[in-house]
C-alpha cells in the first residue's frame, strides 16, 4: 500500500529533475557541439566535425598559461577563504549576541557589490600600498569575494547542527582542539565542501576583478578570452569551455575514487 | 580636498599594510634589464603585434618586449593607479580613453624628435588625441549584412532607418553598454540624418521609429551570434571584423560604408609618463610603413602611415580614412554623458 | 529545533569549547576591513567630491535619490533579485531533495551536471541561449515549423524572460547545493517517526523536513539574492531591456567614465543590499531559533 502511495510523487520528482537538467544543459550542449565544429567561425548547426579547435588551444600559449594562473588563484583564494572563514563561523553561527547578525551581514557584504567596483577600488588601493599589479594582489582581491561563500555555507550547516555532539565530547574530556578536529570538522564538512566549490567556481569564472590585475604573468583565463575575442571569434573559445568541463569531470572522478563524492557532501 | 581625504585613507592603509605584510613585495622597475612591457589584444591581434612590431623592435635594440594581453580600460586604470611606476610602457587605446589619459596628464607628448616616423602620420590623427599619442590603425563603423537574406542592402544610414522602420528586416545595433556606441551609432547616425554633436534629436527620432525591429548587441561577438543564428539580418558593425568573419568561412557576410560615411574608429598608441624611454623605439616601429603594411594584411584594418601601399585584397576592403566620418572626439566627450543618460531614459537598453 | 536528537540533555552551563572565543572572528573581519572596506572607503570619497572645485558635495546622491527614473531602477534591481531568488528556490528545492534522498550513487553525476553551467564561459553560454531562442533558433523552429503550434516565431531573445532564465540558470546551482548541504544533516529518523505517527508524506515534508532545512534555504536565498543584486554581465550580453543599478554602474565605468557617479551608485547599491541582507538574516534566525 505504502509503496503505491509513494511512487507517484517519486515519478513526478524524477520527471521534474529531468526537465530541470534539460534546462540546465541545453545551452551547454550547444557549446560542446560547437567546439567540435569544422567551420572557422562559431555557428550552429555545425557543417562537420573536427578537433582542430582543441589543437588551437594548445597552440596558443596564453590560453594554457592563463588556465594555470586561473587554477592557482582559484585554489589559493579558496584555501585562504577556508582558513579565514571557518573559525569565524564557529563563533558566529552559535552566538546569540545581537551584534553577531551585524557582523555576519558585514562579512557577507562583498557579495552584493558589483565586482567591477571591487576590482577598480582594489587596484587603486593595492597599488597605493605597493602591492600593485601582481599575483598577490590578484589573490587578495579574489579572496575578498570568495570568503563570503565559505562563511555563509559553513555557518548555515553549523547553525543547524545540535550542540550535543561537541558538548558530549567536551564532557568526556576532549580538548577544544580535539573536539574541533574529531567532532566539529567532520560535521561541518558538507558546508566547507559546498563553500569551497562555490569559492573555486566564483574565482575561476571571475572577469571583473581579474581584469584590473591583468599583466603578462597574472592574466587569468577569462581575461585572456575576453581580449582574444576582441578581434577574433573562433570556436577555440567553445573548445576551452569543453576542456574546462572535461577537467571538472576528471576532478570529480578522482575525488570520487579516492574520497567518495558522498562523503564529500554527506556528514559522517 | 578630494586628494587629501583619499590620500589620508591610502596613508592609513599603507601604514597598516606595512604592519601586516612585513617586508612588502619586491617590485622590479624596468631599470635593471632592457625589458619593456607592451600591450595587445589577444589572438590574431597579438600574433600580428609580435610579428610586425615586437620582432623588428627586439632585433634592432636587443631588448625584450613582453606583451600584456587585455583591453584599454584595464591598462588605463593600471596606469592611473600607479602613475609613478606604470606597469605598462606602451598603451593601446580607443581615442576616447586616449583623450582622457591626455587630459589627466598621464601620457607624454608625441614629437618627431622622439618618433621619426610620426612625420609620415597625418597631423589630424595626432591632433585628435591632443598630441599625446596618435592613431595608427582604424576600422569603420558601417553596415554589415547577410548577403543571403538581404540581397539589396541599405546603402546609407537614411535608407537603413527607413527600411528597418518599415519592418523589412530586423537590425542589430550596439547597446549603450558598449563603449564606442556614442560615436559609432549616436553621433554617426545623427550626423548622417542632419544633426551633429549639438543636435542628436534626429538619431533618437530614428531609434523610436525603428524600435520594433531592432535588437541590440552588448559585445561585438554578440553581433555575429545574432547574424549567424538568424536573429538579425543587418546591423551597424565594423569593417575589419566583418572581413575576419568572412575570411574564417562565414562567406555570407558583407560590409558597406554608408554613403554619408561611417564613423572612423581609431586605435591610438600612447606612452605613459615615467615609462621606459625604450618605448619610443617600439612606438616608432608601430608607425613604420612596412610594419604597418604587414599588420593591415593580417588584421584587415586600415593603417595610417602615408607611405603604406595596400595589397590587392585590401584595396577592395579598406576605406581611406578621409572617406570616413571623422568624429570630433573632444566635442563628443563633453556631451557624451548627456547622450547616455537620454538613451537610458528613452531607449532603455 | 535541535532538541530532537540530543543523546544527552543539553546543559546550559556546558559551554566547554574555547572554540567559542570571539577572537575567532578576527582574521576574517580584519581581512575584509583592510582589503574590502578601506578600498571602498577610498573609492567612496570620489562620490562626495566635486570634480571641478574639489569641494565636498552631496549633489550626486541628491540627483540619484530624487530622480524618479533612478528610483525606478533601484526598485527594478531589488525586484529582479527577489524574483530570481524565489524562482531559484522553487525549482531548486526539489532538485536538492532528489540529490540527497534519491540520487544515491548518481550524486556525483548530478553534482557535475549542476556545476557544468558555471564552468562554461559566460560568452559561450550566451551564445547557447541565442542558438536556442533566436528568431530562427531551435525552439522557434520546433514550435513553428516542426510542430506547427505557432504562426509567428516568438521574440524571445532580448526579452526580460530570457534574462531572468539566464540568471536563474547560473544561480540555481548555488541554491541547490546550499539546501543540499543542510538537508544531508537532517536525521531521517525524524521523518520516519512522523510517518509512523500517521503523517502522510506531504505532511511529513511540510512539518518536519522543510522547517529543518530552513538554514539551507536561508543560505541559498542570501547567496542568490546578493549575487543577482550585483550582477551585470548577463544583462549586458542578453539585453532584455532590464535596467538595474549594476548595469548603470558598469556603464559609468565603460561608457561615460564618470567614476564619481559610479561610486555614488555603488554606495546606494551597497546600502540597499545590506538592508535586504540584514532583513533576510533576521528572518532566518527567527525561524531557526
Amino acid at each position: 500500500m505504502r509503496r503505491n502511495q509513494s511512487s507517484l510523487p517519486d515519478v513526478a520528482l524524477l520527471a521534474f529533475v529531468v526537465l530541470f537538467f534539460v534546462f540546465m544543459l541545453a545551452p551547454i550542449l550547444v557549446v560542446v557541439v560547437v567546439s567540435f565544429t569544422s567551420a572557422g567561425f562559431v555557428a550552429f548547426p555545425i557543417p562537420g566535425w573536427s578537433t582542430k579547435w582543441f589543437a588551437r588551444i594548445f597552440e596558443y600559449r596564453p590560453f594554457i598559461d592563463a588556465l594555470i594562473v586561473s587554477i592557482e588563484v582559484a585554489i589559493g583564494a579558496t584555501l585562504l577563504s577556508c582558513l579565514l572563514g571557518v573559525p569565524a563561523c564557529l563563533y558566529l553561527a552559535r552566538s546569540r549576541a545581537k551584534w553577531a547578525n551585524a557582523v555576519m551581514t558585514f562579512l557577507l557584504s562583498p557579495l552584493s557589490m558589483p565586482m567591477i567596483v571591487i576590482g577598480f577600488a582594489s587596484l587603486f588601493f593595492l597599488s597605493a600600498i605597493g602591492i600593485g599589479v601582481s599575483f598577490t594582489a590578484l589573490l587578495i582581491a579574489h579572496t575578498v569575494v570568495c570568503l563570503p561563500y565559505v562563511l555563509r555555507t559553513v555557518a548555515g550547516v553549523y547553525a543547524g547542527l545540535p550542540r550535543s555532539y561537541e558538548e558530549a565530547a567536551a564532557i568526556l574530556g576532549a580538548s577544544p582542539l580535539a573536539v574541533f578536529w574529531h567532532v566539529t570538522l567532520p560535521l561541518i564538512r558538507p558546508g566547507i565542501m559546498a563553500g569551497s566549490l562555490f569559492s573555486f567556481l566564483t574565482s575561476f569564472d571571475n572577469l571583473p576583478i581579474s581584469y584590473f590585475f591583468g599583466s603578462a604573468d597574472t592574466n587569468t583565463l577569462p581575461v585572456v578570452m575576453l581580449s582574444y575575442l576582441e578581434h577574433q571569434f573562433d570556436p577555440s573559445v567553445a573548445a576551452l569551455s569543453t576542456l574546462q568541463l572535461l577537467l571538472a569531470v576528471i576532478a570529480l572522478i578522482v575525488v570520487d575514487r579516492i574520497y567518495g563524492i558522498d562523503r564529500m557532501t554527506v556528514s559522517s | 580636498m578630494r586628494n587629501l581625504t583619499r590620500r589620508s585613507i591610502l596613508g592609513a592603509g599603507t601604514v597598516m599594510g606595512a604592519g601586516l605584510l612585513t617586508g612588502g613585495f619586491p617590485r622590479f622597475a624596468g631599470a635593471q634589464a632592457k625589458e619593456i612591457t607592451v600591450t595587445a589584444f589577444g589572438g590574431v591581434w597579438e600574433e600580428a603585434v609580435r610579428t610586425c612590431f615586437v620582432a623588428p623592435f627586439e632585433q634592432k635594440t636587443g631588448a625584450k618586449a613582453n606583451v600584456s594581453l587585455g583591453g584599454p580600460p584595464q591598462w588605463l586604470a593600471q596606469v592611473e593607479a600607479d602613475p609613478q611606476d606604470p606597469p605598462v610602457d606602451v598603451l593601446i587605446m580607443t581615442p576616447d580613453l586616449a583623450l582622457s589619459a591626455a587630459k589627466a596628464d598621464l601620457v607624454d607628448d608625441f614629437t618627431v624628435a622622439n618618433l621619426p616616423n610620426l612625420a609620415k602620420t597625418p597631423q589630424e590623427l595626432t591632433d585628435s588625441v591632443a598630441g599625446k599619442g596618435t592613431i595608427f590603425d582604424y576600422g569603420v563603423g558601417g553596415i554589415t549584412f547577410n548577403k543571403e537574406t538581404v540581397s539589396q542592402p541599405p546603402k546609407s544610414f537614411h535608407e537603413f532607418v527607413d527600411r528597418v522602420s518599415k519592418g523589412e528586416f530586423v537590425a542589430s545595433v550596439p547597446s549603450i553598454s558598449y563603449a564606442v556606441t556614442p560615436i559609432m551609432l549616436i553621433w554617426a547616425m545623427a550626423k548622417a540624418l542632419g544633426g551633429g554633436v549639438d543636435n542628436v534629436d534626429p538619431f533618437f527620432e530614428a531609434m523610436a521609429k525603428m524600435k520594433d525591429n531592432l535588437v541590440f548587441w552588448g559585445a561585438p561577438n554578440d553581433f555575429f551570434n545574432q547574424m549567424s543564428s538568424g536573429e538579425a539580418d543587418v546591423g551597424i558593425y565594423f569593417d575589419g571584423r566583418t572581413w575576419n568573419h568572412y575570411d574564417s568561412g562565414a562567406t555570407w557576410i558583407d560590409f558597406l560604408n554608408p554613403e554619408e560615411g561611417g564613423s572612423l574608429n581609431g586605435v591610438a598608441v600612447q606612452k605613459p609618463k615615467n615609462a621606459d624611454p625604450l618605448a619610443w623605439t617600439y612606438i616608432n616601429e608601430i608607425l613604420d610603413a612596412r610594419n604597418q603594411e604587414k599588420f593591415a594584411d593580417i588584421m584587415n584594418y586600415g593603417v595610417t602611415n602615408t607611405d603604406v601601399k595596400y595589397s590587392e585584397k585590401l584595396n577592395g576592403r579598406i576605406t581611406p580614412w578621409q572617406k570616413t566620418a571623422f568624429p570630433p572626439y573632444e566635442e563628443i566627450a563633453k556631451v557624451r554623458n548627456d547622450w547616455v543618460d537620454r538613451w537610458n531614459r528613452e531607449i532603455g537598453r | 529545533m535541535t532538541e530532537f536528537t540530543l543523546p544527552i540533555a543539553p546543559r546550559r552551563r556546558a559551554r566547554p569549547l574555547a572554540m567559542r572565543s570571539v577572537y575567532l572572528i578576527a582574521p576574517a573581519a580584519l581581512f575584509l576591513l583592510f582589503f574590502f572596506v578601506l578600498p571602498l572607503a577610498d573609492n567612496a570619497m570620489r562620490s562626495f567630491v566635486d570634480e571641478a572645485t574639489g569641494a565636498f558635495t552631496l549633489a550626486r546622491y541628491a540627483a540619484l535619490l530624487t530622480d524618479p527614473f533612478y528610483l525606478r531602477i533601484m526598485g527594478e534591481t531589488v525586484l529582479l533579485s527577489a524574483g530570481v531568488t524565489v524562482i531559484s528556490l522553487i525549482i531548486g528545492y526539489p532538485v536538492a531533495y532528489f540529490l540527497v534522498r534519491k540520487a544515491g550513487r548518481w550524486s556525483a553525476l548530478v553534482i557535475f551536471l549542476l556545476i557544468a553551467p558555471l564552468l562554461t564561459s559566460i560568452i559561450m553560454r550566451t551564445f547557447g541561449w541565442q542558438v536556442l531562442f533566436a528568431r530562427k533558433g531551435l525552439v522557434n523552429n520546433l514550435l513553428v515549423n516542426q510542430l506547427g503550434l505557432l504562426e509567428q516565431p516568438l521574440r524571445l531573445t532580448n526579452s526580460v524572460e530570457i534574462t531572468i532564465a539566464a540568471l536563474v540558470h547560473v544561480l540555481v546551482p548555488l541554491m541547490v547545493l546550499s539546501i543540499t548541504s543542510v538537508l544531508q544533516g537532517i536525521d531521517r529518523r525524524l521523518e520516519e517517526s512522523a510517518q509512523i505517527l500517521g503523517a502522510n508524506r506531504l505532511r511529513t515534508f511540510w512539518e518536519v523536513t522543510l522547517p529543518l532545512s530552513l538554514d539551507g534555504i536561508g543560505t541559498g536565498a542570501i547567496l542568490v539574492f546578493m549575487i543577482a543584486n550585483g550582477s551585470f554581465v548577463t544583462l549586458v550580453l542578453l539585453g532584455g531591456g532590464l535596467q538595474t543599478l549594476p548595469l548603470m554602474i558598469y556603464q559609468q565605468f565603460n561608457t561615460t567614465r564618470d567614476f564619481g557617479m559610479a561610486s555614488a551608485m555603488s554606495m546606494i547599491l551597497l546600502v540597499i543590499a545590506i538592508a535586504c541582507l540584514w532583513l533576510q538574516l533576521r528572518i532566518v534566525r527567527r525561524r531557526g531559533a
